[in-house]
């Protein structure tokens, strides 16, 4: 211990570098983690958290809620499905809209679900972080985050027609598609559809929202729902939002990048430390020819892997703490205390064991060289 | 001409904590053409300096170097160097020969750094390998050499730009004495074969009978 | 320079890890390029394929054709423009389509545009019920001759001939007539369907700079681009240029301190050689220089296995799985960026090469 502090003390630019360098690449990590997350809620946030247990869209909609579309012989067919509960259906259309605070039009999308008594009928999002839910035509709940910040009492005037809604509720994380999302009655969609194309014909619902019956589960319903046609695809809320084209991609993306951080971590502390270990040779050969035992020597060096990791995580954490409360682009961001805890155990185990490299040629210094002089061969 | 004239050198080291060291003082020493020196003292003597010097490594802090008829005391870096490449020949302690080369190849690559002769050094390394006995191990790597093998592969690198010095850094330290004694048997017969002069620095007394004349140095100061 | 080759030949087992790992990074870089290319493609081959001036969208669509609608009188107002010599209506619908032969679930993702100009590539719009397909539709199945159907109302269209590149949000892109187009957006997307004479979007051809005419003329009715304007305002398509360029960087970084770091250890290991190669008259550059030949001919060396695995990769991955679009372009500015990254990696040694001392290989021993 004594040493692997004293050695850090006298080249703290070295070591400093080191733990900057990490301390980056955990920011970056960390960062991305959020972000990658913050994608993802932004693409489907509105699928998640909906409160429809199984959403059934067409086959022909490829799992996209507005390529789906429900004819009404399937929509009737849904019906003598066994173990269906509550049904309701789901609409869904992307519109520019100008918000009353705003000067500048934003693509706003708006999900239509069929309200039921409170508001709160299959597909209304589970949660509200402020307002009440619509109650009736024109009034809706709007997301949080994304370009623009709405507050209850705004209204949205959609482009062209002038069709006006109003925000009576807001809810975190219901974003579709990283745009502005409005959740009103399922006859405001279908309004609003009608408004912009006068010449659209009657608008079908995309998906059909569905709850299980008493004692059925989400997972029956789906294959009950799935085997009655080949034209139906039920998915179970989960599923519908992970099945979304794009978001596996995303994932998949996000995924290659962090593979790419594990291999760099350990490669930058494998390297440095054999860099170190080769510099002070002389130093280390010494100390073993007065009696280090080999097995402190490498102690010391991997108590300095972990000062330096740990210090890289510290500041790579609080680099990244702030960041994590701010927005980006219409993407919120969030601490993700998970996503700490892992990559601070990952780097820390990939650390220690690409510094055994190092390691193995510091047990393989022969203290007789010191009288020779030659140290750590090549 | 003579092939190194000293005189007057002096090299203080400033230390760390501004202190100064006199490694050099006043010395003055000259070397006749065809002549081995040999400079013996205990280590921290200041010979290492006065090699360095010598061969265009330091420069020296005061006092005048000229070897072989040019003055060289007011060199920069790179006219040290290429007045190295030229005229210096070394031979240093440990050896050092290029690892991934093989013997031959350890002597054309000081061709490779300075004027590049392509053919010429090539039938130069040539000959210098078979008047050293080396000429079946000339696609031999140095881990494939023994050690008075290697040492002579470093004789030829010497050797191999024509030049009118030859500085030995303990040639014989890493040999034992049998094999020290025909390595500089071996020098002795090169440099007078030659003409070439050579100072070889030593703490060894018992290699001094094989030179023309001994120098003692002790604390930076030269005696004969 | 010889002796940095001769190293490299004598020795390759000291540059394994690091010609390995490069390997890794130029693959990696290659393969993001090529997929970043392949996927723009696929997001814009049928905008590109437009032999066009303009493109004229309404002011409100933000470029999108779903949401675009040019009406009768629009389109008399751009007609009456003096630079305009000739317009086309073109509009979309993107449905799932049912390939004979292929599982009831097993759908191909079709862009059916119905126009008036032929694009580049594309014949002139073909007989009612009639389509010309995108080659990237052989993938699912589909041929000449071949009727598939589309959109839950199974609309039957007929193909009658491939075309190349003309894809549209990653769908195969599938061409037919006015009424062809009209009929299965009625059928499949009523909420879509367009009055007779009412289009989603223009296509002009005139002047070459009509674009920038178009909106004033229409009295801001309209929202005009030229080709490649219209091609970055397609949706994602910006969006996922950022966040490839990102990855693509990352990688490039990454690289960078990867060569760094290894010559750096390359260059510590060597110091005493160093020294003894100065005190025989070399100069830092040389030395220094050998040290770049060496991180370049690496560097190559990994671009050129790396670029053989991607094109062997290229021709491994079944058509239409993964959409990546491999070119000599592509591998070259990859192998140019690493190169880089070499040369500047490597750079980090310099200081440690100059430093070293010619006077360390005398009086010490290793």
């Amino acid at each position: 211990m004594f040493l692997a502090l004293k050695e850090i003390a006298r080249a703290k630019t070295r070591f400093g570098l080191l733990v900057a360098a990490i301390g980056l690449l955990v920011f970056l990590i960390l960062f991305q983690q959020s972000l990658q997350n913050g994608l993802i809620t932004g693409f489907v946030g509105a699928i998640r958290n909906q409160n429809a247990p199984v959403l059934v869209y067409s086959v022909d909609g490829q799992r996209v809620i507005q390529g789906s579309i429900i004819p009404p012989d399937l929509e009737a067919e849904l019906q003598t499905v066994d173990g269906i509960g509550e049904v309701g259906r789901i609409g869904q259309g992307t519109f520019t809209g100008l918000p009353s605070r705003s000067s500048e039009t934003f693509d706003t999308t708006i999900i239509g679900y069929e309200l039921g008594p409170d508001g709160q009928g299959l597909g209304a999002p589970i949660e509200l972080a402020g307002g009440r839910y619509p109650t009736q035509d024109l009034e809706v709940v709007a997301s949080t985050g994304g370009d623009f910040e709405f507050a209850v009492g705004d209204t949205i005037v959609l482009q062209p027609g002038g069709f006006t809604v109003d925000v009576v509720g807001i809810a975190d994380d219901i974003q579709l598609n990283v745009a502005p999302t409005l959740f009103a009655s399922y006859d405001t969609w279908s309004n609003a559809v009608q408004s912009v194309n006068p010449d659209a014909g009657e608008p079908l619902p995309n998906v059909i929202a569905v709850a299980p019956a008493d004692g059925v589960s989400d997972v029956e319903v789906v294959g009950a729902i799935n085997a009655r046609s080949l034209d139906f695809d039920a998915l179970t809320r989960a599923d519908a939002a992970s099945e979304t084209p794009g978001v596996a991609q995303v994932q998949q993306s996000f995924q290659l990048i962090f593979l790419l951080y594990g291999l760099v971590v350990p490669c930058v502390t494998g390297l440095f430390f054999l860099i170190v270990t080769f510099q002070k040779a002389n130093a280390l050969t010494l100390l073993r020819a007065i009696g280090a035992p080999a097995g402190r020597l490498v102690w010391s060096l991997l108590i300095q892997v972990v000062l330096m990791i740990g210090g890289g995580l510290i500041l790579g954490t609080a680099l990244y703490y702030p960041l994590s409360q701010s927005r980006l682009g219409g993407i919120s961001l969030r601490f993700e205390t998970g996503a700490v805890i892992f990559w601070s155990v990952l780097l820390l185990v990939l650390g220690v064991a690409s510094s055994l490299v190092a390691a193995r040629r510091v047990l393989r210094i022969d203290p007789i060289e010191a009288t020779t002089g030659a140290g750590v061969g090549v | 001409m003579n092939a190194l004239e000293l005189s007057d050198v002096r090299k203080i080291y400033t230390m760390g904590d501004g202190s100064d060291v006199v490694a050099l003082d006043h010395a003055s020493l000259t070397v006749a053409d065809d002549e081995i020196v040999a400079l013996v003292g205990p280590s921290g003597s200041g010979k290492t300096t006065l090699c360095s010097i010598a061969g265009g490594i330091l420069s020296p802090t005061e006092g005048r170097i000229v070897v072989a008829g040019e003055d060289i005391s007011d060199y920069g870096d790179k006219q040290l160097t290429a007045f190295r490449q030229q005229s210096i020949g070394f031979v240093f302690q440990s050896v050092n020969l290029v690892p991934f080369l093989n013997a031959k190849e350890n002597l054309t690559v000081v061709d490779e750094l300075g004027k590049r002769t392509g053919k010429v050094a090539q039938q130069r390394a040539d000959q210098l390998l078979e008047e050293l006995g080396l000429a079946d191990r000339k696609k031999n790597l140095p881990s494939q050499l023994s050690g008075g093998q290697r040492q002579r592969v470093a004789i030829g690198r010497a050797l191999m730009n024509d030049p009118k010095l030859v500085l030995f850094d303990e040639p014989t330290s890493a040999l034992d004495t049998e094999l020290g004694e025909q390595v500089m048997e071996l020098i002795r017969m090169e440099m007078k074969r030659r003409g070439t002069s050579a100072i070889v620095v030593t703490h060894d007394e018992r290699i001094t009978q094989f030179c023309d004349r001994s120098v003692h140095i002790i604390d930076g100061h030269l005696a004969a | 320079m010889k002796l940095a080759l001769k190293e490299l030949r004598r020795r390759p087992g000291r540059f394994a890890t690091a010609t390995v790992i490069i390997t890794l990074i130029a693959i990696l870089l290659m393969f993001l390029g090529s997929l970043l290319d392949g996927l723009i493609r696929s997001s814009t081959g049928a905008i590109r394929a437009q032999d066009a001036d303009a493109i004229v969208y309404s002011s409100t669509a933000q470029a999108s054709f779903p949401r675009s609608r040019i009406d009768v009188d629009v389109r008399a107002q751009v007609e009456g423009l003096p630079g305009v010599e000739e317009t086309g209506g073109i509009g979309l619908v993107q449905l799932g389509a049912r390939v004979p032969g292929n599982g009831p679930r097993d759908l191909a993702n079709v862009a059916l545009f119905g126009y008036q100009l032929a694009p580049n590539g594309v014949p002139e719009p073909p007989p009612a019920g009639q389509a010309y397909a995108d080659d990237v539709l052989e993938a699912d199945g589909v041929e000449v001759g071949m009727t598939i159907l589309l959109g839950p109302a199974r609309t039957p269209v007929e193909v009658i001939g491939f075309v190349s590149d003309t894809s549209f949000n990653g769908q195969g892109g599938l061409w037919t007539s006015e009424e062809t187009w009209r009929a299965t957006l009625i059928e499949n997307r009523p909420d879509a369907q367009l009055a007779d004479g009412v289009w989603q979007a223009l296509v002009v051809r005139g002047d070459d700079d009509v674009a920038s005419q178009i909106d004033a003329a229409t009295s801001g009715a309209t929202d005009s681009y030229t080709v490649t304007e219209a091609v970055n305002a397609i949706p994602g398509v910006e969006e996922q240029q950022g966040t490839f360029s990102q990855i693509i960087g990352v990688t490039i970084a990454v690289a960078l301190v990867v060569i760094g770091l290894f010559f750096a250890l390359l260059t510590v290991e060597r110091l005493s050689l160093y020294g003894v190669l100065k005190a025989l008259g070399a100069k830092s550059m040389t030395i220094f220089g050998g040290l770049m030949v060496q991180a370049v001919v690496v560097t190559l060396i990994a671009s050129a296995v790396a670029a053989v695995l991607v094109v062997l990769l290229d021709l491994l991955i079944p058509p239409g799985s993964i959409p990546i679009f491999v070119s000599a372009g592509s591998i070259l500015s990859s192998t140019a960026l690493l190169l880089l990254a070499a040369a500047v990696g490597c750079s980090f040694s310099l200081r440690r090469v100059l430093k070293v001392d010619p006077a360390s290989a005398i009086g010490t021993t290793s």
